[in-house]
């Protein structure tokens, strides 16, 4: 009695800790608040938007085109392969299986970075192609791990039958040995599918500009945060495996057997499927064909943040240039540069933070601008040209596009005490109600400053002096996160919190009781400009663009889609809603600047340094 | 006489180093039962293989119907095979498999429909037509490969030890059956296995071969009662072989003791091997036979009892209807008639003679 309630608590045990997070997932997708920390009533909107979505449906078709014609080639390679391999000698057959394993057991980041420098060195640029390519590549030793075993069920002897009663090799090949082996090629199809719509590292190093698969979206959306819409596609996606799993158990095998299945059937499964099947993945390449061949065309390539410019500016743009955009995402300034130092992609237009510039200008990966070309530059105030100068001396490679500061988000009903200095962070009152950023250079720069040094600072005794600080501030800190301070904050779950000035005008949005200040002692003001890397092959048309976002009413526009300050008086003018344009967090007093400063770089033995640092603090 | 089918011509065939046939002859006549019996790795599949098609012997020739066939691929002989175990189409119902060659071959849609029912009366399987493989047992499936090999109306049918996979009684009826078929097709089988009951009960010529060598040829009869060496006799059912000395003609020194024979032309004093099957050693009273012994085991078989008697330092084997209960001290006697003496072969190598016709 006992023993059998255990064994089903067991079982529901497991089925939850399984099935609790899709739960969750299916749950949020339906919420109508955007962040994940509050329920806001039950609603259908994202899965309506998510199909106006015009990027995420690109990204879903690439993405599935992709493992269609990935698992289609791979298994027909792969098959091909296993029938060669299984007619080896044993020695020589196991050698094979060895090497045709191991890009299975390979991390999926050596083959992805090998891929990427292969298509490098043999100047093959990256894009769909190559996103292709590589999915073949890794799909084909599943697909041989699945035929094979297959193949050594299947007697020889079946295929001499056929022989004997009169079929030619190939006749006896294709009416007994595929149908022997059908089970072992379809699971191989599968995995080969599944394994394609699953990869990230892989696709991530061999894609192309302008070419996301549904894993590298979702990837560029993290730094913003993940819209609903995804919740909404990633519920669909599931149900559609559940629906798929249900209808291929639903056949019992038993009847099967019995007697032939039924007629229709046989002709969906055996002639409409691969039928249907084929004409997707044909029409889906000559689709791709076309839509990807933009060259010949005037163009540009754009590499920016994740969830960094209003959708809408592109269209706009290439409206009145007839200049098409070809528009890819980053999440990180360290993902984007090696791409920019390795020369993969040509990109024409980057948009990487103030000591990111810097480090590109002394490895001299950019071009000097033509500012001719760029008269709208007028509108930007001279305050963050001046700024700018801190990692661009002379003003000659970046046009400044969006920035801001790091400070203290805090919850009014939480803490009652004026907020003006870091010290709070270090106030035992606050005792696991503390948010810190998960960053190196974030975490150092707020204690630096607080301890009135440089945030830049490469003295060994202030770091070790901002070290011990960190350590001692451990046990009061509730978490060390990054996206999460901000749905913490909205969900009322912690007091203070290090925030960005663009997040904080949204928090503040989802829950008026938060409040956001640049203490006294100073903090980072950081700013992302837009550079032309020196590889660029169109810089005219990536000048031509610049100047566009320079535009009053186009910067007017990213501002209020992306909620970070905007550099640009002339559209700061043009804000209606006096709040915001008077915003202390938009746009904070050149007094509550003046202890502020911008990042650096500090060289890689620096960077060394720091991270050794930090990892002391975080192994504490 | 019927005439010759297939003239096998001093083939060879090695995998490697292997050497599997060595340069073998022999022919095979029309509407004849002929096995290939000898232990596993005795060249006997090899051999059939090459009959099929499946394998080209390195030197020599097959001639079928005074064609040379040597390199002829399989699907263009005249000859089909039943496989060992079944090699059925799995994914395709009995009446499809039994269909198969007949659609490469583009026959009507009447005819095939027509066969097929003709072979499913034949194997004893009407109404198994939508069945599907998996769904038979084992005595079943052997029947569907028949069936499925004899619609294309061979001149031979090649059996790679086809009953191996069943069980004892199964095998015994579907031995009758096979008869009973090769019968009523009149067409030439040639059957491999190393099974020598199956051999004696089914076929008109047995080939038994062993290293790649054919040891005897022969009827049943033949073989089992003048095995031709050592290796027969040991093979073809259960026997007494001595280590003999031919004393002089009629007159062969067995353990000691000297037995007349009817064996002549070995010449005088001559080692040589001596077979004596176990129902040719008669037991009686102690000191009446022409040595004596004392019964250490004893079982029972049903038709006969199975004894061993341990005389001069060897164990013989006794068959017997007549029961001496284990201590029994007896007489052995045996005919000089059921004495066989062959040739000892000089060296090991030499156990396995190929065998002139």
């Amino acid at each position: 009695m006992i023993k059998s309630f255990l064994k089903r608590f067991y079982l529901v045990l497991i089925l939850i800790l399984l099935y609790a997070p899709i739960l969750t997932l299916i749950v949020l997708s339906f919420n109508n608040s955007k962040t994940r920390s509050k329920w806001g009533g039950f609603t259908g909107k994202w899965y309506v938007s998510l199909f106006q979505n015009k990027e995420i449906m690109n990204a879903l078709f690439t993405t599935l085109a992709i493992a269609l014609l990935s698992a289609a080639i791979a298994t027909l390679i792969g098959t091909v392969a296993a029938i060669g391999i299984s007619a080896m000698g044993k020695r020589k057959r196991t050698v094979i299986m060895g090497i045709t394993n191991i890009p299975m057991l390979n991390a999926d980041i050596v083959t992805g970075i090998s891929l990427m420098l292969l298509f490098i060195a043999i100047r093959f640029s990256l894009g769909f192609t190559t996103i292709l390519l590589a999915h073949i590549t890794f799909n084909i030793p599943y697909v041989i791990l699945s035929v094979m075993p297959k193949l050594k069920q299947t007697s020889k002897s079946t295929y001499e039958a056929a022989l004997d009663l009169g079929a030619s090799p190939l006749q006896a090949f294709l009416k007994v040995v595929i149908p022997d082996i059908y089970p072992g090629i379809t699971s191989g199809f599968l995995l080969a599918f599944t394994m394609s719509l699953d990869d990230f590292i892989i696709t991530h190093f061999t894609k192309g500009p302008g070419v996301d698969t549904l894993s590298t979206k979702i990837y560029s959306e993290v730094r913003k945060g993940i819209k609903p819409e995804m919740y909404a596609l990633s519920t669909l996606l599931f149900l559609s495996v559940l629906i798929l799993l249900f209808l291929v158990n639903m056949t019992p095998p038993e009847a099967e057997r019995k007697k032939k299945t039924h007629p229709v059937k046989r002709i969906l499964v055996r002639r409409v499927a691969p039928a249907l099947l084929g004409i997707l993945v044909l029409v889906g390449g000559v689709y791709y064909s076309t839509s990807s061949n933009v060259a010949g065309k005037k163009q540009v390539i754009v590499y920016n943040w994740g969830e960094y410019m209003d959708p809408e500016v592109l269209t706009l743009f290439e409206e009145e240039t007839g200049i098409q955009v070809v528009y890819e995402e980053f999440e990180t300034n360290e993902i984007m540069y090696p791409k920019i130092q390795s020369g993969a992609i040509a990109y024409d237009v980057v948009c990487p933070s103030d000591y990111m510039i810097e480090r590109m200008i002394e490895n001299d990966l950019l071009a000097e601008l033509n500012y001719e070309n760029i008269p709208n530059i007028e509108n930007i105030g001279d305050t963050y040209l001046e700024q700018s100068k801190q990692f661009d001396a002379q003003n000659r490679y970046s046009v400044p596009y969006c920035w801001g500061t790091v400070g203290i988000l805090y919850n009014k009903t939480m803490v009652d005490e004026e907020v003006d200095s870091w010290s709070i962070l270090w106030d035992e009152k606050y005792q696991d109600n503390i948010l810190m950023q998960n960053s190196v250079r974030d975490a150092f720069g707020i204690t630096l400053k607080y301890l009135g040094y440089s945030l830049n600072s490469t003295d060994r005794d202030e770091l070790y002096e901002a070290t011990d600080l960190l350590t001692l501030q451990k046990p009061l800190v509730q978490a060390y996160v990054i996206d999460q301070v901000r749905d913490k904050m909205i969900g009322n779950e912690a007091a203070l919190g290090v925030i960005y000035s663009g997040e904080a005008i949204y928090t503040q949005s989802e829950n008026p009781d938060l409040e956001y200040v640049i203490p006294k002692e100073g903090s980072n003001v950081w700013i992302d400009s837009w550079v032309v890397p020196k590889n660029a092959k169109n810089k005219e048309n990536a000048e031509a663009f610049i100047n566009f976002l320079c535009r009053p009413d186009i910067a007017k526009m990213n501002f209020d889609y992306i909620t970070y300050s905007t550099p640009n008086e002339a559209a700061r003018d043009l804000i209606e809603d006096d709040a915001i344009r008077n915003s202390k967090i938009a746009f904070p007093d050149a007094k509550d600047l003046e202890n502020c400063e911008t990042f650096k770089f500090l060289g890689d033995k620096n960077d060394a340094l720091y991270n050794e640092l930090w990892r002391e603090v975080k192994s504490h | 006489m019927p005439k010759k089918l297939i003239d096998i011509q001093g083939v060879s065939k090695s995998f490697g180093d292997n050497l599997v046939i060595d340069d073998l002859t022999l022919y095979i006549r029309e509407n004849e039962f002929l096995t290939l019996l000898g232990p596993s790795g005795c060249g006997k599949t090899t051999l059939l293989r090459m009959l099929g098609g499946f394998e080209t012997p390195d030197q020599g020739k097959v001639i079928f119907e005074g064609k040379n066939i040597t390199d002829i691929a399989p699907n263009k002989r005249q000859i089909n095979t039943v496989f060992q175990k079944y090699a059925l189409f799995t994914h395709m119902t009995i009446a499809e498999n039994i269909a198969f060659g007949m659609k490469i071959k583009k026959h009507t849609k009447s005819y095939i429909e027509e066969k097929i029912r003709y072979a499913l009366k034949l194997v004893n399987l009407e109404g198994f037509e939508e069945r599907m493989p998996d769904s038979l047992s084992g005595g079943q499936q052997q029947r569907v490969a028949i069936a499925r090999a004899i619609v294309n109306e061979p001149k031979v049918l090649l059996l790679d030890e086809p009953l191996g996979a069943l069980d004892l009684k199964l095998r015994q009826d579907m031995q009758y059956e096979l008869i009973r078929m090769k019968n009523e097709l009149g067409i030439t089988f040639v059957y491999v296995t190393h099974d020598q009951e199956e051999a004696l009960t089914m076929s008109d010529t047995i080939v038994v071969m062993n290293q790649g060598y054919i040891q005897q040829i022969g009827t049943p009869e033949d073989i089992y009662n003048e095995p031709q060496n050592a290796f027969v006799a040991d093979f073809i059912g259960e026997s007494n072989i001595f280590s003999a000395l031919m004393v002089e003609d009629k007159l062969v020194k067995i353990l000691g003791v000297d037995f007349p024979c009817v064996d002549v032309g070995f010449g005088k004093n001559k080692p040589v091997d001596a077979v004596i099957r176990p129902e040719d050693v008669e037991l009686e009273k102690p000191g009446s036979g022409i040595i004596d012994g004392i019964v250490t085991h004893l079982i029972f078989k049903g038709v006969h009892y199975e004894m061993e008697v341990e005389a001069h330092n060897y164990t013989w084997l006794v068959h017997s209807t007549e029961m001496f209960p284990v201590g029994t001290m007896v007489g052995i006697h045996v005919d000089p008639f059921n004495i066989q003496i062959m040739k000892k072969p000089v060296s090991e190598d030499e156990e396995a003679i190929e065998v002139e016709e």
